[in-house]
């Protein structure tokens, strides 16, 4: 797992790289949480190379969601590979959370 | 093109094959898989000469090869052997490696050598290191290397005693590439090797060696889908069945995950697959785990087994402790983990019996 952050526009753009599973989820959360506490309300995550997703690594996307909508903030995910695709439908994930094909349309939309 | 013929070895007591009989023509690819200890490597050595038979005789394009008068360095210029470890020489770089028995054997020009040496790297892929040494090579590369050495000989046959199993598995995928490019060519060898998939794909033959000899023979499909002796049965299903065991709730994941990727990579199980089977099998452990009244010392073992028939994955997870259903429990409260689990699964169930607690998904 590798978290990268860097600022697009109005946006802190983090990706996501590798597996995020119940062994790593903690390190997730923290470094993700680091961006969230450091006052930035607009994130997009950017999953293209996040190849695979446990309950876990679920639940950090969940906190981090329920964190921002406190905040009054943005939270968009955007370039999903398929099978992650199809995790966030069955875990019924891809109602909660604005999901975008990729990063531009992420950007762009309001 | 070589023929073994009551071929016979032994260490002391130690009879490793007896009476054994094998044709292999031109232009064959033939696996000799079985058990560890089961004389693969003695055999292919056998042949070779780099043992002697205790009796029996080996032909090579009608000639016998075993008799007293017979020059093993011609021998050896019509039957190439690569094995396990690469065996290069550490002191010569790239091209020396593979001019070396060309000059000295052959005795062929410089110039001729290094040509071919050339070509011979193209193939495998290496033109840029020939002047490396196999040091500042990847185990890979190094075999690849010693594919091309083996080549510059010309020889008739090619024997490849586990080409790839001293590699990082991330590597076994150029060597073998390689070693199908050649069969495809027409090149005739014997391969030993547990990669099955590699096997069915370029293998005109497989032979399973157990019991002092060739116990079954066959095509692929035919030694692989449907043995018909007890040992190949149970050793091909053994090759089919992955099983892992967990201790303690501290164990490795890791290296868990990998070795199952290690395990699917040789069926050719689509990395979707792979995914779904190391989700349910941690969605799984969390949830056995994570139920707090249960022994944190439970004991959990798991097989993994691929189906090709029905192109499906069983997954059979057994643990000790009181009956806990995981299945039942979601039922009562949302469970993320056990959503992902029926979400991905084609059949599911639960039993309890004898104190262990067992479920089976089909993926
Ligand atoms: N030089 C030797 N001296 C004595 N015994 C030997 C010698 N070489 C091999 N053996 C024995 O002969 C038997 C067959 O060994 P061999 O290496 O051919 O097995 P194998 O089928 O190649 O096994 P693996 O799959 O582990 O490579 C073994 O019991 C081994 O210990
Ligand atoms: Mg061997």
């Amino acid at each position: 797992m590798n978290v990268n952050v860097v600022k697009s526009g109005d946006y802190s753009i983090i990706s996501v790289e590798g597996r995020v599973d119940t062994t790593n989820a903690g390190e997730f959360e923290k470094a993700v949480m680091e961006v969230v506490n450091s006052g930035i309300n607009m994130i997009i995550f950017n999953c293209s190379g996040l190849n695979y997703i446990s309950s876990s690594g679920l639940r950090v996307f969940l906190i981090v969601q329920k964190r921002m909508m406190a905040n009054k903030g943005q939270l968009k995910l955007c370039s999903l590979q398929p099978g992650i695709t199809e995790i966030f439908d069955i875990s019924g994930f891809s109602s909660i959370f604005s999901i975008f094909p990729d990063q531009d349309s992420a950007e762009k939309a309001g | 093109m070589i023929q073994a013929v009551n071929l016979c070895k032994s260490f002391g007591n130690l009879e490793v094959f007896k009476d054994l009989n094998i044709n292999i023509n031109r232009g064959e690819c033939v696996a000799v898989i079985g058990p560890s200890g089961t004389g693969k490597s003695v055999f292919f050595r056998t042949l070779a000469m780099l043992e002697k038979p205790d009796s029996g005789q080996v032909y090579i394009n009608g000639t016998d090869i075993t008799g007293k008068d017979v020059n093993i360095n011609k021998v050896r210029e019509k039957l190439g052997m690569v094995y396990q470890g690469f065996h290069l020489f550490s002191h010569l770089n790239v091209m020396d490696n593979i001019t070396l028995a060309p000059l000295k054997v052959k005795k062929m020009n410089k110039s001729d050598a290094q040509k071919k040496a050339m070509e011979l790297l193209t193939m495998v892929g290496l033109t840029d290191k020939s002047l490396s040494y196999p040091h500042q090579l990847s185990g890979g590369q190094q075999q690849r290397v010693a594919i091309a050495r083996s080549l510059a000989m010309d020889p008739d046959i090619i024997l490849f005693d586990e080409p790839t199993s001293a590699l990082d598995p991330s590597m076994t995928g150029e060597v073998l590439a390689i070693i199908r490019k050649l069969a495809r060519s027409g090149l005739t060898m014997m391969i030993s090797t547990h990669e099955m998939s590699f096997a069915q794909d370029v293998a005109s033959r497989v032979i399973y060696m157990d019991e002092k000899g060739i116990y079954e023979q066959g095509t692929a499909d035919q030694i692989f889908k449907n043995p018909t002796r007890e040992k190949t049965r149970m050793f091909i299903r053994k090759l089919k069945v992955f099983s892992y065991s967990i201790n303690s709730r501290g164990f490795d994941m890791v290296e868990m995950n990998v070795q199952i990727e290690l395990f699917c990579q040789k069926y050719n199980i689509e990395p979707k697959k792979v995914n779904y089977i190391q989700l349910v099998l941690e969605e799984l452990i969390l949830e056995v785990y994570g139920d707090s009244s249960i022994n944190l010392q439970l004991k959990i073992d798991f097989t993994i087994e691929f189906s090709e028939e029905r192109n499906e994955i069983l997954i059979s997870f057994v643990y000790d402790g009181r009956s806990f259903n995981p299945f039942e429990a979601a039922e009562e409260s949302e469970h993320l983990g056990m959503v992902l689990i029926y979400g991905v699964s084609k059949n599911y169930g639960y039993s309890f019996e004898n104190g262990l607690n067992t479920i089976n998904i089909n993926i």
